[in-house]
């Protein structure tokens, strides 16, 4: 009884602490988020162990036999297994009786987990654009309180802010790279041909290689239209109508006719394909640029060799003004099932996966750019994380958005692409892109 | 005359030969592409832009067995595992099937017509909301994410596939029972000794059919499954092979997958395919 | 027209004559199809009413025995001898009480609201969040509607333990013995032997086919869509039905459905069709006397059904790309560099291209089917050709074409059904591709089925549009094939090999 009492007693002591940095207590110390700032910055050389200002073993509370399922994407599974029992190792105190990292593939994490939450894992990883699905579905835990301040500070702001509904903050912020970029075979594109779209595909036609883009893909193609000014801002009040910002019609209406116009131009070198296809073009020789994601990098990597090259999307002259591309660009996360009967231990995984030195290991293993403002100085002089953090500069973010975008911005790259299409014909244009309006606002 | 009529067949002949030698070329050249894409060695993923690959090798076929470089893909045990849920649910499905079919030819009582038109349209709804009722279901029972599960769900709507099978009870003449009821024989025996031992072709053929489904479904196997990759199927394996994760790595190893998948398929069908014949003619035509 | 005149026409004017007969019953045949549905329902409720009269005089005129058994399932029988039987019937009502307890009395009452209590966070001292879920609208649906299929049943086991115990009553009166657990269990293997095969299958279907089919039904029913998964929906009533007939204020889904509707009509004839007339040509020529090599060609055909479509189709869908393989053969005959978009391109080469491969997938049945319907021509048709001087072109107009047309036509129909809801082809093929800008979830050529998926698995999910949609293609199909199937030759003459 008196053991019990003690350590609700310590619980209550460390609780008061880290409610505090929440500001949730009303509270006067600032001390937690400060010290947990300070503890990740002594460890810079990698490992993910675990220091002393990490929540301590008492905020498990009267959790045991502590049993978690964990969704990672196949290729990380190795690493989360090893930062898993890293952490199993710091809070020796704590009765684990197991910690199972289980293979999911990042794309299916959301449907998968609102088919079942009770049988989907505790704690799981998954891109942006499902967070409002799952929010729906009422699927995620809201972050701790005691946890929100520390990752506040800790972390780039837009994915922080964009897992906020409210007051609450629904995830926990994984990565800062869920985009595409530029990659090229150096020997033909030179950095700066890299900067234009022309200087690219005429560096391409010159060497008789393509060009890869997959124009039909929405995920992709809706590039055309963001560069044109007709940016997508969440949903409108009822929650399912795509919103989109004040744009200027003529304006996007020119920047569609400059893309075609170069697809024309460039035709046979600029190919609208399956990403695949990329690496395995780099590799056989027939392809010598393309726009790719962060996926798919270790694949171009190993295709180019000392050959590779990446940069941030180039621009594309509309009239007499170089445009920015300007991309769609997620954040990966990592989520608490709001069913887990383990709901503090499975916060506290969260918070340590999330943490500055698991980032960094998942930055230098498998490329993944960091949202952790520290871990991302680690590793700067990568090229490709390079490239994405400056993609991520000129990029709207990759939440909220309607089923329908995908389809009808695919429909957009498609028709433009198309053999028929004549690029100089600003009438038609027009009503395509009104077509596709209509359609992603289901009007 | 006759000698005209003769090289007009000589000439329509060889244009028949000509055509049916076209056709087979362009029905298994895509399978013959499978085949040597499968072996491809040059490593690109989806398509290396040629026709026929540049070298060949078996790496992508011992990948795919050793399974390196992925926590998940493991095929051997998924070839087993529907190879196990094939054998279970074949049995079941057949013994459904046969007894459905028997009682509706052979017996006749009071519900039958109309039980008969009900299964008739049973298989008719179109329904992808009834594999989500399916896996709560199975669920109430412990077997989401179980193999049993795969082989309850391949095997449950099995009787509802009746038709061709009566139709070809429907062909064994009504002669034979009568004899054996005078005789003193129950219609279970019957069933086991007279009817049954006549229907060879119509009982490969449901054998067949209800062998080959568990490895072609990659819908319902998926939702029953989730995250259990070590009870996955081929077809679910093979789709997580070519998904945004894997595709770029994996491609190859799906196309020696298939191949694979394919194989003992084809040469089980091509025996049987004396049988299959027989049994989808008899009660085709009659159902 | 009388026999007579009949058995002089040439036996494709017998075709003819039949086939025009056949459409002219067509509407008396959809007539009588109504009528007899009208009939049943009429007689499902006279039965019920007759249920509730038996009922009551069945408890006048039993003893004590039976009459407990009113409360009691079982007791009549065992008080009879029969015991084995009313334990049975005991067990059933004892597992239904304990099921309802447990488990279906709490489903029950919150079917008709489909849960009202939305899910509830609080943060316990340490900030860390604890939640209790709100109900589950779908999951309450489910399982009320397995609660009420399960009492269903058990009512029925009611009934028939109420007759039982009459029945034994009955010949205990008439100074008669109830039959032994081994008397029964050969009655079971003899007379009764249709229960002893069919039940283990009706379990099964009930069980999985019947119990999600009437859940789906009910769901259509419901405003459940994709951002209503895992929370909390309402019954609407026959809204979603409404959506998909008013052009006016929910013009995307009606335009979808009669578009898709529509299509879906053309592909199944298109692809029936096809199918039919060229696999029909092929088998033919692979059964033409003097050809050699006939099990080597039907085998090679054969392959494409032994390969699992998801192999076969995906693999095509990958060689029908611009860079696939024959852009690549195109490219290599014509010395150009054609890149044509076989799926993507316009929404008329994709219907073109996905009713061709069809051809690829769906003629080797049509070869099989066809192959064994040609040997199984009597000989002595052709023989008795032969004698007359018939050349082998009359022959075949005269024989064997009007003979395969008959024999043929119920697998027509059943092939016609089979492709409206041909998902594989289309659904491995195109997805639904090329993606159309005036349709609500689907594209060019989605048909019904695919549509249905992508409602409810794909992108844009909406579960009761989807049911509703369900409902009215399984209406069209199962009227289509009860009167087919009633009307045809097969069913009328079911004994005539007896």
């Amino acid at each position: 009884m008196k053991k019990v009492l003690a350590i609700i007693l310590a619980g209550m002591v460390t609780a008061t602490a880290f409610a505090g940095c929440g500001g949730s207590g009303g509270g006067s110390t600032a001390s937690g988020s400060e010290s947990a700032a300070s503890g990740s910055e002594s460890k810079a050389d990698g490992g993910a162990t675990i220091d002393a200002n990490w929540p301590d073993a008492s905020m498990f509370g009267d959790e045991t036999d502590i049993d978690l399922k964990v969704w990672a994407p196949d290729a990380a599974v190795e690493l989360v297994k090893k930062q898993v029992e890293e952490f199993k190792k710091h809070y020796s105190e704590v009765k684990f009786k197991n910690i199972e990292v289980r293979a999911q593939g990042e794309s299916d994490a959301a449907t998968n987990m609102i088919k079942d939450p009770e049988k989907g894992a505790d704690v799981f990883g998954f891109p942006s654009d499902q967070l409002d699905k799952l929010l729906a579905a009422q699927v995620l835990s809201p972050v701790a309180k005691g946890f929100v301040s520390t990752i506040e500070a800790n972390n780039a702001e837009k994915p922080v802010v964009a897992a906020k509904e409210g007051d609450s903050l629904y995830a926990y912020p994984e990565t800062n790279d869920n985009g595409y970029y530029l990659v090229y075979d150096n020997t033909v594109v030179t950095a700066d041909d890299a900067k234009t779209f022309e200087g690219v595909l005429e560096a391409c036609k010159k060497a008789g290689k393509q060009f890869v883009m997959d124009a039909g893909n929405g995920f992709y193609s809706c590039t055309f239209a963001f560069t044109g000014g007709a940016l997508i801002d969440g949903f409108e009040a009822d929650g399912a109508t795509q919103k989109f910002v004040d744009y200027n019609e003529d304006t996007v209406v020119k920047t569609l006719m400059a893309f075609a116009k170069l697809m024309k131009t460039y035709k046979g070198t600029f190919t609208s394909q399956d990403v695949a296809n990329i690496s395995a073009g780099f590799k056989n020789g027939k392809v010598a640029a393309g726009v790719d994601g962060t996926w798919d990098s270790n694949g171009n990597k190993d295709a180019l060799g000392d050959k590779f090259g990446a940069a941030k999307l180039p621009t594309i002259k509309v009239g007499n003004e170089d445009k920015q591309l300007i991309s769609l660009f997620g954040y990966k996360y990592i989520g608490v099932n709001a069913r887990t009967k383990f709901q503090r231990s499975a916060q506290i995984l969260a918070y340590y996966l999330t943490g500055q030195d698991c980032q960094t290991q998942r930055a230098e293993t498998l490329g993944w750019g960091p949202s952790n403002t520290k871990a991302m100085e680690a590793v700067s002089s990568d090229p490709i994380i390079q490239a994405v953090s400056a993609q991520s500069q000129n990029a709207v973010p990759q939440v909220k958005i309607a089923g329908t975008f995908w389809t009808s911005m695919g429909t957009l790259g498609s028709e433009m692409y198309k053999d028929g299409w004549n690029p100089d014909d600003e009438a038609a244009t027009k009503s395509l892109w009104e077509k596709v309006v209509a359609q992603i606002r289901d009007e | 005359m006759i000698k005209s009529y003769k090289l007009r067949r000589h000439i329509s002949n060889a244009l028949i030969y000509l055509i049916l030698g076209v056709m087979c070329i362009i029905w298994i050249a895509p399978f013959v592409y499978l085949l040597l894409h499968s072996l491809r060695a040059d490593g690109a993923a989806v398509s290396n832009g040629e026709l026929l690959p540049e070298w060949y090798t078996f790496q992508n076929y011992i990948d795919l067995f050793s399974g390196t470089g992925s926590s998940t893909l493991n095929f051997p045990k998924w070839f087993l595992n529907t190879f196990i849920v094939a054998c279970f649910s074949c049995v079941i499905s057949t013994i459904s099937v046969l007894a459905v079919s028997y009682s509706f030819s052979r017996l006749r009582f009071g519900m039958r017509k109309k039980l008969m038109n009900i299964a008739m349209i049973l298989g008719m709804f179109p329904g992808f909301m009834t594999m989500i009722a399916m896996y709560y279901l199975l669920k109430i029972m412990g077997l989401d994410g179980n193999l049993i599960a795969l082989v309850l769900c391949y095997s449950c709507g099995a009787g509802l596939g009746f038709q061709i099978s009566k139709g070809f009870f429907d062909t064994i003449p009504r002669a034979l029972d009568e004899a054996a009821t005078i005789d003193g024989a129950t219609k279970n025996q019957i069933f086991w000794k007279i009817i049954l031992p006549m229907s060879k072709p119509i009982v490969v053929y449901t054998v067949l059919t209800a062998f080959i489904g568990p490895w072609t479904d990659f819908i319902l196997a998926k939702i029953i499954m989730g995250d259990i990759q070590e009870n996955y199927t081929v077809a679910i394996g093979l789709q997580l092979m070519i998904d945004l994760d894997h595709k770029t790595t994996w491609f190859q190893e799906f196309l020696a997958g298939s191949v694979v998948v394919a194989v003992p398929i084809t040469l089980l069908f091509l025996k049987m395919q004396k049988y299959y014949v027989g049994g989808v003619t008899a009660g085709g035509v009659k159902g | 027209m009388t026999y007579v005149e009949y058995k002089q026409l040439s036996p494709l004017q017998r075709f003819a004559h039949r086939f025009k007969n056949a459409m002219k019953n067509l509407p008396r045949a959809i007539g009588r199809f109504f009528k007899l549905i009208g009939r049943a329902i009429v007689r499902f409720f006279v039965g019920i009413g007759k249920g509730f009269k038996n009922y009551g005089t069945t408890f006048v005129k039993g003893d004590w025995a039976t009459k407990l058994s009113y409360v009691i399932f079982g007791f009549g029988d065992i008080h009879k001898g029969k015991i084995y039987k009313g334990v049975l019937y005991l067990l059933v009502e004892i597992l239904y009480f304990a099921f309802m307890i447990v488990f279906g009395f709490d489903k029950l009452y919150w079917l008709p609201t489909l849960g009202i209590h939305e899910r509830q966070v609080v943060y316990d001292d340490m900030g860390f969040p604890h939640e209790t879920p709100g109900q589950n609208s779908m999951l309450l649906l489910l399982y009320g509607t397995l609660t009420v299929v399960v009492t269903i049943v058990v009512f029925a086991v009611y009934i028939s333990n109420i007759k039982d115990a009459y029945r034994h009553q009955v010949m205990r009166e008439n100074g008669e013995k109830p039959t032994t657990l081994k008397q029964d269990a050969r009655d079971y293997l003899d007379g009764k032997y249709h229960i002893t095969l069919l039940s283990f299958p009706i379990l099964m279907i009930g069980v999985f086919n019947i119990l999600p089919l009437i859940f789906m039904i009910l769901i259509a029913f419901t405003n459940y869509d994709g951002g209503k998964h895992n929370v909390l929906f309402d019954w609407v009533g026959l809204d979603n039905f409404g959506n998909l007939f008013n052009v006016v204020n929910s013009a995307a889904k009606a335009k979808t459905f009669f578009g898709v509707a529509g299509w879906t009509l053309v592909w199944a004839i298109a692809a029936t069709f096809s199918n039919y007339i060229l696999g029909m040509i092929v088998a033919l020529m692979i059964n033409k006397k003097g050809i050699k090599l006939k099990s080597v060609f039907r085998t090679l055909f054969v392959i494409t059904i032994a390969v699992p479509q998801f192999v076969s189709l995906l693999l095509m869908s990958q060689m029908l790309t611009q860079e696939g393989a024959f852009n690549i053969l195109l490219g290599l005959i014509s010395g150009t560099n054609p890149k044509i978009d076989f799926l993507g391109g316009s929404a008329l080469s994709a219907r073109l291209t996905v009713i061709i491969i069809n051809c690829w997938v769906g003629i080797p049945y049509t070869i099989l089917s066809m192959s064994g319907i040609l040997m199984n021509i009597p000989e002595d048709l052709y023989e008795s050709a032969r004698i007359d001087g018939a050349s082998p072109f009359k022959t075949f107009t005269k024989i064997t074409l009007p003979y395969m047309i008959f024999v043929t036509t119920p697998q027509l129909i059943t092939q016609f059904v089979g492709n409206i809801n041909n998902f594989n082809v289309i659904f491995l093929l195109t997805g639904g591709r090329p993606s159309n800008p005036e349709y609500f979830g689907a594209g060019d050529t989605d048909i019904l089925v695919t549509w249905l998926y992508n409602l409810s698995m794909g992108d844009k999910k909406d579960y009761g549009l989807a049911s509703a949609i369900g409902i009215l293609v399984f209406i069209i199909c199962a009227t289509l094939s009860l009167i087919v199937y009633n009307n045809s030759k097969s069913m009328k003459d079911e004994e005539a090999f007896s």
